[in-house]
């Protein structure tokens, strides 16, 4: 068996599939031997391949990539859209449940149809939705090229269901909220990000507020306007990685997303006004369990340019790396908490640095929650060693380089950057600005973020009876 | 033409050696340009050689290794040495056998290998460590599967519901009371019993330096030589009827999952053609299932249904199997995730009533033969990745097959549609299962059950008539749930001991 304590995900996957008349080519089975001469860490950029960028009249963004991976092509549909653009009250969850009706067919290509195809393609078909986007992801034989855009173009342009499947479909999310619920991990997030936000709509985690997906049946109407909304060529790319021809891409692409039209609507996307005082919450959890606490500070979205933001990529380092002295402290020597770990997702809009622990005993949440201050007080006050710091620019850029070894997360890591800014080679950009903070910025930062009144706390422990 | 190309791209090299004077076997993938360099080191020991009472030792002895310290270095000192090279030091165990895996950038291979092979040939087993990873593990049960994870509970348990009386009974993470009775001594006792030359395979895989082959077999064969015996299995317990293991726990919906040993594995040729019913009927995470079309497709019950031939665990978020889990015997199995309380009957009537169809009527030509594409196909993608597919490569030569997705490409176009239906009708059955859900009032499910009562289900929405009709048929469909064939256990002494 594999660990996985972290069991609960913010990315909700969604389970579908499947397709169609091409085979694969028996040099499919040699994929694995990618042959990466490009691949080195001591290069001007993190990125080691070329992306290709084609825009297409209607505003849609072709982004590829060619990677050694004979025979095999990874396909990305990326929709700038995701639980953040869920703006009106009572929209919680929208943008994956609308995920999950991509998967309901159109007049072409049925759903039954849509899985026959993809079930004789033998392809590897998902979705998953977060924050900011959402992604529909294909790996396949690249002979199934054209079949893919076929299908995948009809989809995103003639989109058809009717009422009755709207309704079944909510169903199966009240489902996938089920079967997360059991976990504490779901309820903290709710928790803290509720808490932490007033306005902005990442109040919300990405499945949405359960009062929200069990009146999901009713939202019919609301569904066809999301689509209408965001589900528009300037608002997507396709993200294309592997064996593959440029020109017969382009063509291709040119061919079956030429007619899709451009929309016009622009989100307004509430701004949270800046916190002011401390905030804690608590959980009473039903049935045994260890207790957890959370904690988030208030941080800048996602930015290759602000060195504050990209010091607390850094930050969740330097604090909570297996070689962190918190963590050794924590999770080592005193062995307080089994699971300890801090994390600053990238986002289009400012969120939260959350750190998340489970605790070995009730009576040690105080002490755990005084050796997190405790770090984060001396990260403010002492500056870190430049070694420290030059080892964690190393960890970064070959967990980065190491996590690049196939079509798909190649595809996953473009897709990422064109998401949070409209240009994948801003990741290039990232770590060139990681290359430059110093341990005056780490303490700046710190010190203007990590403060009480920017903070929210949440723990979790055993309902008393 | 591709073909070609590839051949002249790259000189690919895989072999397996013994080792001249080391009885270490290794097994090599080599692609010389490739720069993430993995081990997989696997052992061939795993909770089957658990002494009785100390549950979890065979678990508990691989953390040491993988989580813990060497006789040079202490734990942190490790992973302050493996940090700036974003080095990774994972690790499994299962029933049968236990892996280390590394995996590092060829820019660090010589000082990773030094620390990655003084961690299994010179463990530091140090108190503090120890005391952590039997935390970790006591946690994993009591925190984590029992609070967190009603279905990785559900699963686990019906495992052990399955096993009951056999070596797989005990869980590959072990007990509560067997890990509190394990002391750092018979962890000791445990490593030297069983880290032997002949009980462990050295897979290595990428553009790792040709020398360091010839290193590993000199280092390796300091540990003592010989195989200790292998575990001898009995046959799994006859399943009689309907039996039921209903897990009490406060939750709001319920997860099932049911099952029963089958007498074969991916050595046995009837497996392929059960391979593909098994896809036919509940491939995991598709669409492409009768489960997961009619449960949640048509009604919109929960979240996804599947089914196995397998002991299957999923790879991070990929959907595909993870390597090194082979087991000798192998079960058949159903996941139902969780779904309303008030649908439970409902689900497991249908589920099970979807079996027997399954089980009486095979697959049609057509079904048989898109399912048959379907694999040959998908199959090809589980190994996109070196370190995966040494994995399998692993697994093959333990179940003494050729490379197994190659062999899927040889076995499937011999099949047909008969050899499917007859390999369904000899290995599956619908009416000795094992039974496990996690629910709440455990005692009405199980009054419900054993009446017999209709269990009718609404919609939110008008759905259409045909499926109405099958849901009459469905709400009134017998189980032969007895009494006597239900046990209600509170989730506090699921893996006590």
């Amino acid at each position: 068996m594999i660990f996985d304590i972290f069991s609960f995900q913010i990315k909700i996957k969604t389970n579908t599939q499947t397709k169609f008349e091409t085979k694969m080519k028996k040099s499919i089975f040699l994929v694995m031997m990618l042959l990466l001469s490009t691949f080195s860490v001591a290069q001007n950029k993190i990125f080691p391949f070329k992306i290709n960028k084609v825009v297409l009249d209607n505003g849609l963004t072709v982004l590829s990539v060619p990677f050694d991976s004979p025979g095999i092509i990874a396909y990305y549909t990326v929709v700038r859209a995701g639980s953040r653009n869920e703006v009106e009250p009572g929209k919680s969850g929208f943008a994956h449940f609308f995920e999950h009706m991509m998967f309901r067919g159109t007049e072409k290509y049925p759903e039954q149809v849509y899985n026959d195809i993809l079930k004789r393609l033998g392809a590897d078909s998902n979705a998953f939705t977060t924050a900011d986007w959402t992604a529909y992801h294909i790996v396949a034989s690249s002979d199934a090229l054209e079949t893919i855009i076929d299908i995948e173009s009809d989809r995103f342009m003639n989109l058809k269901y009717t009422e009755e499947q709207f309704k079944t479909e909510a169903g199966a999310i009240l489902g996938e909220y089920n079967k997360s619920a059991s976990s504490p991990f779901l309820a903290l997030y709710e928790k803290l990000q509720d808490l932490a936000f007033t306005t902005h709509t990442y109040k919300h985690t990405t499945i949405g507020f359960l009062k929200d997906i069990l009146d999901m049946p009713n939202q019919y109407d609301y569904s066809l306007k999301f689509f209408d909304r965001y589900y528009r060529p300037e608002n997507c790319a396709i993200v294309v990685v592997g064996d593959f021809d440029q020109n017969k891409l382009i063509q291709l692409v040119k061919k079956y997303y030429g007619n899709w039209k451009r929309g016009n609507y622009k989100p307004e996307i509430p701004v949270e006004p800046p916190q002011t005082e401390e905030k804690v919450g608590h959980i009473p959890w039903k049935g045994k369990t260890l207790p957890y606490l959370a904690i988030g500070y208030h941080i800048p979205e996602f930015s290759t340019k602000n060195v504050e933001r990209a010091a607390f990529d850094l930050i969740v380092e330097l604090l909570f790396s297996k070689t962190a002295p918190l963590y050794q402290k924590l999770v080592i020597e005193k062995q307080w908490v089994d699971f300890i770990n801090g994390d600053a997702p990238d986002r289009r809009d400012p969120f939260l640095f959350i750190i998340m622990a489970r605790i070995k005993n009730e009576s040690l949440i105080d002490s755990v929650k005084n050796e997190i201050f405790n770090a984060i007080e001396e990260l403010k006050t002492k500056p870190v060693s430049k070694k420290r710091l030059d080892e964690v620019k190393s960890y970064l850029k070959y967990s980065f380089a190491m996590s690049l070894d196939n079509p798909n997360s190649v595809a996953y890591t473009v897709g990422h950057y064109f998401q949070l800014t409209g240009d994948p080679e801003s990741v290039n950009e990232l770590y060139a600005l990681y290359d430059k903070i110093t341990p005056q910025d780490i303490m700046k930062t710190a010190q203007k973020y990590l403060t009480p009144q920017n903070r929210t706390i949440v723990t979790l422990t055993e309902e008393k009876k | 033409m591709r073909a070609k190309k590839l051949i002249t791209l790259m000189i690919l090299f895989s072999a397996f050696s013994i080792a001249q004077n080391s009885e270490i076997r290794i097994k090599e993938l080599y692609s010389p340009n490739y720069p993430i360099i993995t081990f997989r080191v696997m052992i061939e020991t795993g909770s089957i050689n658990d002494p009785k009472g100390k549950e979890g030792l065979n678990a508990l002895t691989i953390l040491m290794l993988a989580q813990g310290g060497t006789k040079e270095l202490t734990y942190k000192e490790v992973q302050e040495k493996l940090y700036p090279w974003a080095a990774r030091i994972n690790y499994q165990f299962d029933k049968e056998v236990s892996v280390i895996i590394g995996e590092v950038h060829r820019d660090h291979i010589e000082k990773f290998y030094k620390i990655f092979s003084d961690l299994i040939l010179n463990p530091r087993f140090d108190e503090g460590d120890f005391k952590r990873n039997k935390d970790l593990l006591l946690n994993y049960i009591k925190a984590t599967i029992r609070t967190g994870n009603d279905e990785e509970l559900g699963k686990q348990a019906l495992v052990s519901f399955i096993y009951e009386g056999h070596p797989y009974q005990s869980p590959e993470f072990g007990t509560v009371q067997g890990l509190n009775n394990i002391t750092l001594e018979d962890v000791k006792e445990f490593y030297k019993r069983y880290f032997t030359q002949g009980n462990i395979v050295f897979g290595i895989a990428g553009g790792y330096p040709k020398s360091l082959i010839q290193r590993i077999k000199k280092d390796f064969s300091k540990l003592p030589p010989g195989k200790p015996e292998q575990v001898e299995l009995p046959e799994p317990k006859r399943i009689n009827g309907l039996e039921f293991l209903l897990i009490e726990k406060e939750t709001r919906s319920t997860a099932i999952s049911f099952g029963f040993p089958i007498p074969i594995n991916r050595s046995h040729k009837d497996f392929y053609a059960l391979m593909i019913a098994n896809s036919y009927f509940g491939e995991h995470r598709t669409f492409n299932g009768i489960l997961m079309q009619k449960i949640r497709g048509q009604r919109g019950l929960n979240y996804g249904d599947y089914s196995y031939i397998e002991h299957f665990v999923q790879d991070g978020g990929s959907t595909f199997p993870v390597p090194n889990i082979p087991r000798r015997h192998q079960y058949f199995s159903v996941w139902i995730r969780p779904v309303e309380n008030k649908n439970r009957h409902f689900v497991l009537r249908q589920a099970i009533r979807e079996l027997e169809i399954l089980v009486k009527n095979g697959l049609s030509k057509e079904d048989f033969e898109s399912t048959r594409e379907f694999l040959l196909n998908y199959s090809k993608l589980w190994v996109q990745t070196l370190n995966r597919r040494l994995g399998y490569m692993m697994d093959s030569d333990w179940y003494g097959i050729e490379y197994f997705i190659d062999k899927i490409q040889k076995e499937l176009p011999k099949l047909t549609v008969e050899d499917v239906n007859n390999a369904i009708k000899k290995y599956l059955n619908f009416e000795n299962i094992k039974i496990v859900a996690v629910t709440k009032d455990a005692n009405s499910y199980m009054q419900d059950l054993v009446s017999n009562k209709p269990s009718p289900i609404s919609y939110v929405s008008p759905v259409s008539q045909s499926i109405l009709d099958e849901d009459k048929i469905i709400q009134e469909y017998k189980l032969n749930a007895k009494l006597e064939n239900f046990r209600i256990v509170p989730v506090d002494e699921i893996f006590e001991k």
